[in-house]
């Protein structure tokens, strides 16, 4: 900070409260340590040095939901694990964010047909924000879908719209 | 050993239930239906005395199997009568191999466990009574293995249904 020092005189930052707030929660998206199969190892991936999600604030994966915001479900659910996805889904504090990461977390991928112990789609258990096409998805993609979901957070408001006021 | 000399040794000191060996053998060429048998030569021996037949395997000095690799079942079909119980020994000090096939009828299907000569047999006998619906008589702790305690139906057998829904989960 020593550029910055004593460079200003004492000011004021007008911004929108709106605006401040997305800011804040969009660039800091903390997702929980939550691996279920292969999707992982490329979850781990974006995580490490060379494609790097700290970029997006969002590298902080929390060892508890209860300090979670986002959860990539990155992986086969099948329904044992359902239950217990479901579980970790309701003591995430609010807002919370569901990614659905590559082909069976969206839809049951490749046992869609067979696969008789697994959901078709976590979102027949937890609703989900975003879905990642892939299987398993490249870690590129899912940087997209983290800001795809930035976008989404930026357009949530916390201020009344006029017709509700009245 | 070879597979021959452990059929041999076993016949020489009358194991129990052993009932006969099968081996791959090629195709007939005057018959155009025969296709032969490829795979592994195996041992069939009666179910009801499988565990026995085990114990001998493990504690003869010429066999010495210390190793339980596998135990696993089959359906062969719809309209098979049995099951096919398919156990694999391995001796790792006279490094040899031996497969072993028991038909178990799926009405009752039960079957003495052999958790008591391998204690590698526990597992697998869990996973085999989930998917199949084989009883393992005697078996110390017979909770399912993979799937959920309340699961409908064993999904490895032939006949097996798919749920329609589970715990309010559809599965359409």
């Amino acid at each position: 900070m020593a550029i910055l020092e004593h460079a200003f005189e004492e000011n004021l930052l007008t911004t929108k409260v709106d605006w401040l707030l997305n800011w804040a929660k969009l660039n800091s998206i903390w997702p929980m340590t939550f691996g279920l199969a292969c999707c992982a190892i490329e979850m781990m991936a974006v995580g490490a040095a060379h494609h790097d999600i700290d970029r997006f604030g969002a590298g902080a994966f929390r060892a508890t939901p209860r300090q979670a915001d986002l959860m990539i479900v990155a992986g086969t659910v099948n329904f044992k694990m359902a239950e217990r996805v479901k579980r970790l889904y309701d003591q995430m504090p609010h807002p919370k964010y569901v990614i659905a990461m590559g082909a069976c977390a969206t839809g049951g991928g490749p046992y869609h047909k067979f696969g008789y112990t697994v959901v078709k789609g976590v979102d027949r258990v937890i609703p989900v924000d975003i879905y990642i096409a892939g299987c398993p998805p490249r870690p590129e993609a899912l940087l997209e879908g983290l800001m795809a979901l930035q976008n989404k957070m930026r357009r949530t408001s916390i201020i009344r719209k006029p017709a509700q006021i009245a | 050993m070879d597979f021959q000399g452990i059929h041999d040794h076993l016949r020489l000191i009358n194991a129990p239930g052993l009932l006969r060996a099968d081996e791959p053998r090629a195709a007939n060429p005057e018959d155009k239906k025969d296709k032969g048998r490829g795979g592994d030569a195996y041992l069939v021996v009666e179910a009801d005395a499988l565990a026995s037949f085990l114990e001998t395997c493990r504690d003869d000095e010429r066999l010495s199997f210390e190793i339980l690799a596998d135990l696993t079942a089959v359906d062969p079909g719809k309209d098979d009568e049995d099951f096919w119980m398919i156990v694999q020994l391995l001796s790792v000090t006279l490094r040899h191999r031996l497969a072993i096939k028991a038909l178990v009828p799926k009405d009752p299907g039960q079957i003495p466990s052999s958790s008591a000569v391998y204690r590698a047999a526990q597992w697998h006998e869990r996973e085999c009574a989930e998917m199949f619906g084989i009883e393992f008589t005697g078996h110390p702790d017979p909770r399912n293995i993979l799937l959920p305690d309340d699961w409908p139906g064993s999904p490895l057998r032939k006949d097996y249904e798919f749920p329609t829904e589970y715990r309010g989960i559809s599965c359409e």
